[in-house]
């Protein structure tokens, strides 16, 4: 469903991506794992076009989508993401960070979009904090509403940056267990996370990023288990510890 | 439990605060009263006599300031907005017109597709090095001298233009505030945090529609009090106007006080009427100030100031 091919990123002399060619089909839930700084954020937001890709090609169910003739607006729409650091918008309270995309983007009436926004907020068990501002939400909170925005527009897929790594350990759970149903409710997810179990739970399939490359893909078991690559091995043994 | 020690020593400082203040008043107004009717004698008659022309001349110091300040916001927001933007993106530039290339299309029709592309970034890339000239030029002359100038220009080209001093006098102070506004903006819209942006991007904003719904609403809340400021600091110094003969609140003032000869009085009305429009004007934005504060955004005040 989503495919990029020979993707490369360059930040001035930082070469960040150096190639990624790999396909995600519909309803599966990919998980990237690799350090810090090996461009796995890049390539997210190469995805959705938030970044724009130097070389090569990013394709939705079959079509080039970065060409100068096709809005990154539109390609945003089919394609969610969820930040690391929530980037809930402060000014608003959580009901109307949920509907602004429907009302503004899609052009939704605000009756419509209000009963779409309480619905979503009631799936990520949130209903009772639907008038709260962002700053009086816990951070697993913030990130379930954050969940809840990017549904809000009806997107094919959705990109998780790192969606636990800014929580305190009590709200993990919470926020691994609304991705989990959602990707059991057949989302396409692309999920960049170190939650291990998460991963070996609801993902197929795990892609271990290193220097901008994909240095080995395969099912969970085989990544944590008996991965081939030493790179890969050094890793796993240090996130698994 | 009523009496905790937290909340009498809140009660205290309180007591203590309300009699320091009533002290201070009744002081000012022994003061005031000594200098008013105590040796010289203040001639109230005269003053209420006076007091329709001090009006018209309030009118005209506050119609001057607004309209200045109004006009001010407008290009304070663009110009402000334009000088945070970005380089030229000549790398997006090459990139497409490549990718046309790729796909087939002629070299000709590649570079004919990318024109308005180029021609936007230059426009862009234009209005951002005239706004910083502006700004320097506005922020590194004194206001006294971007009155005169103006008017002379207008003397000297538009000689039969009616009312030029006050033509003059609204375009300096226009294009005065406009350049310490844009700064104001420019500061505004540079402290919302980047990841605000890219949000209101990833749900499919434009880059208006994430300016106007996701950055511009946390920006303003953020700039209402050096706003205020700033069109205080225009109000006083709209007072300058007077060097070239406009009549507003202080040179009405002047012209009146060497008429009559009534120069104290003149300028304790004139004081009087300064204080009684720039205190209220900070108090009513402070209303609205608290009134639409967000939990959790900008400065907090602890919960006894709060209205």
């Amino acid at each position: 469903m989503i495919r990029v091919e020979g993707i490369h990123k360059h930040f001035g002399a930082l070469h960040v991506l150096r190639g990624i060619t790999f396909e995600v089909s519909k309803g599966e839930a990919l998980v990237i794992i690799g350090p810090s700084g090996s461009g796995k954020s890049t390539l997210l937001r190469c995805i959705n076009l938030l970044v724009e890709p130097d070389e090569g090609k990013v394709l939705i169910e079959g079509a080039q989508v970065n060409r100068p003739d096709i809005r990154p607006e539109w390609v945003r729409q089919q394609v969610g993401m969820v930040f690391q650091s929530f980037n809930l918008f402060t000014h608003l309270s959580v009901l109307e960070n949920v509907m602004l995309g429907p009302v503004r983007v899609k052009g939704l009436q605000r009756e419509a979009a209000t009963a779409m926004a309480k619905e979503l907020l009631a799936r990520v068990g949130l209903a009772a904090k639907a008038n709260a501002y962002p700053a009086e939400l816990s951070g697993g909170q913030q990130q379930r509403v954050a969940i809840a925005r990017a549904l809000a527009v009806d997107p094919k897929a959705i990109l998780f940056d790192e969606p636990t790594s800014a929580l305190d350990p009590e709200y993990i759970r919470e926020v691994l267990d609304v991705m989990a149903a959602l990707a059991r409710s057949g989302m396409t997810m692309i999920v960049v996370t170190h939650e291990m179990g998460f991963a070996s739970s609801v993902s197929q399939r795990i892609l271990f990023m290193d220097a901008g490359r994909i240095i080995e893909e395969g099912r969970p078991e085989q990544i944590f288990e008996n991965p081939q690559q030493d790179r890969t091995r050094a890793f796993v043994s240090k996130i698994l510890r | 439990m009523a009496g905790t020690l937290k909340d009498q020593e809140r009660k205290r400082a309180r007591a203590f605060d309300m009699m320091a203040g009533i002290a201070l008043t009744v002081g000012a107004i022994v003061v005031l009263v000594e200098i008013f009717v105590g040796r010289s004698g203040f001639d109230f008659g005269w003053v209420v006599d006076h007091l329709p022309g001090f009006l018209n001349a309030t009118q005209l110091t506050f119609y001057v300031t607004t309209v200045a300040f109004g006009a001010g916001l407008g290009i304070g927001f663009l110009l402000g907005w334009a000088r945070t933007a970005r380089w030229i993106p000549l790398d997006k530039i090459v990139r497409d017109r490549e990718r046309l290339r790729e796909e087939g299309t002629s070299l000709v029709a590649a570079r004919i597709r990318t024109i308005p592309l180029i021609l936007l970034s230059m426009v862009k890339y234009l209005v951002r090095r005239i706004g910083d000239a502006y700004v320097e030029i506005i922020r590194g002359t004194p206001l006294f001298v971007q009155i005169v100038f103006i008017w002379s220009i207008l003397l000297v080209n538009y000689p039969r233009l009616e009312q030029k001093e006050l033509f003059a006098g609204l375009i300096a102070l226009t294009a005065n505030t406009g350049g310490y506004q844009s700064e104001i903006f420019r500061a505004g819209l540079q402290t919302v945090h980047s990841g605000q942006v890219e949000a209101g991007r990833a749900i499919g904003l434009s880059r208006w529609g994430a300016m106007r719904h996701v950055v511009l609403p946390q920006a303003l809340r953020l700039i209402i009090p050096p706003l205020t400021n700033e069109y205080i600091g225009l109000l006083k110094a709209s007072s300058l106007l007077i060097v070239i003969g406009v009549s507003e609140l202080t040179g009405y003032g002047r012209n009146l006080a060497f008429t009559s000869f009534k120069i104290f009085e003149v300028f304790a009305v004139a004081t009087a009427i300064y204080l009684l429009i720039t205190v209220p004007v900070s108090k009513i934005v402070q209303y609205f100030e608290v009134r639409y504060r967000i939990p959790g955004f900008g400065i907090q005040q602890p919960a006894e100031a709060r209205v």
